[in-house]
């Protein structure tokens, strides 16, 4: 559920806006980076969390 | 851009009144400032969701315009079940149900939204009962009548989308100059012995199911005649829910000006092309 609420969050900013997420410890602190990078993103990561600018 | 690719990416519902509201004057100036964006989703609805909200292509969006979609479902046995099922899972806003029949036992190895107690029950009303159960967020509307040209178009109107579940050419082809006539989007569907057929039409835009049946097949059999196997109906159901799920949610193109025709012995699946004709009685002129 982390990532759907991250991409939604994600889906509400302009093109090159920045997200920045703290993710539970677990599954989240992989799975996000790893989706938002899919998607096209750019992704830095400093532990739980996470900077996502919107491509 | 072709009428038809401009229409699959129309935004529907919330979003055409955003439009709307944007091209009226700015209010009084002590007027706070009208809302015209649609409500997002809700927490539980994003939890419901998030298996289809999580597919890249399938935004927020996407979701709001199935909750603000209506859809009329024709028929409410074999193909109708996982229509109705996958809509209404799926987050379609409204369903209308058409049929006039009642469940008969020989119904119920491949209408799954009938179970045994339901024996005697309009199909209608009990397929009702176990969407409310699914999603009770969808709005369900029971109609237990035949459609026949007399009343197709009145049903019709105003639907963003019909999907024809019937069993008969002749409600097929009522439904289809019924939304020819009235522009509403229209997904045919039927299955038969081992086969089927699924055909999607934006009328008027792209070829409809006269022009590619101008006249009723003299060999046409029933499945009371010809038989069919619960999941024959099913696949072809299923079908007919992912198309509407990809027109209503503008997230991917139908088959357009084609149908696509099922062999469940083979497993092969093809598309036939199909163009308008000149002469087409229900949506040429």
């Amino acid at each position: 559920m982390t990532w759907v609420r991250t991409k939604l969050a994600l889906e509400r900013l302009a093109v090159g806006e920045t997200l920045e997420v703290t993710v539970p410890a677990g599954e989240a602190e992989t799975n996000v980076p790893r989706s938002a990078r899919e998607a096209g993103h750019t992704v830095t990561v400093d532990g739980t969390h996470i900077r996502i600018v919107r491509a | 851009m072709s009428d038809s690719s401009s229409r699959r990416n129309f935004f529907r519902g919330a979003f055409q009144s955003a439009a709307r509201a944007a091209l009226r004057p700015d209010p009084e100036p002590e007027e706070p400032p009208e809302e015209v964006v649609a409500p997002l989703l809700s927490e539980a609805e994003i939890e419901r969701y998030s298996r289809q909200l999580v597919l890249p292509d399938w935004t927020e969006e996407a979701q709001i315009r199935l909750r603000d979609a209506s859809v009329l479902v024709v028929g409410a046995g074999a193909l109708a079940a996982p229509v109705a099922l996958y809509l209404a899972g799926a987050g379609v806003g409204r369903i209308g149900l058409v049929d006039d029949d009642v469940v008969e036992i020989s119904n119920l190895h491949r209408q799954p939204l009938h179970f045994t107690p339901d024996l005697g029950v309009p199909k209608v009303e009990s397929a009702a009962a176990k969407l409310r159960f699914l999603n009770p967020d969808v709005i369900i509307e029971p109609y237990q009548v035949r459609l026949d040209a007399t009343n197709a178009l009145g049903l019709v109107e105003g639907q963003d989308l019909v999907i024809d579940c019937s069993d008969s050419f002749e409600t097929r082809y009522a439904v289809n100059r019924a939304c020819c006539d009235a522009g509403v989007d229209l997904i045919e569907g039927g299955a038969v012995g081992w086969s089927g057929l699924v055909m999607t039409i934006l009328p008027r835009a792209t070829a409809c199911y006269r022009c590619a049946f101008p006249v009723e097949p003299e060999d046409a059999q029933s499945c009371a005649e010809a038989g069919i196997l619960g999941p024959a109906a099913g696949v072809l159901g299923t079908l007919q829910a992912l198309e509407a799920l990809k027109l209503l949610s503008s997230t991917q193109p139908p088959l357009l000006d084609a149908f696509l025709s099922v062999d469940l012995v083979s497993l092969e699946f093809t598309h036939v092309s199909v163009h308008r004709r000149g002469d087409c009685s229900d949506c040429a002129g």
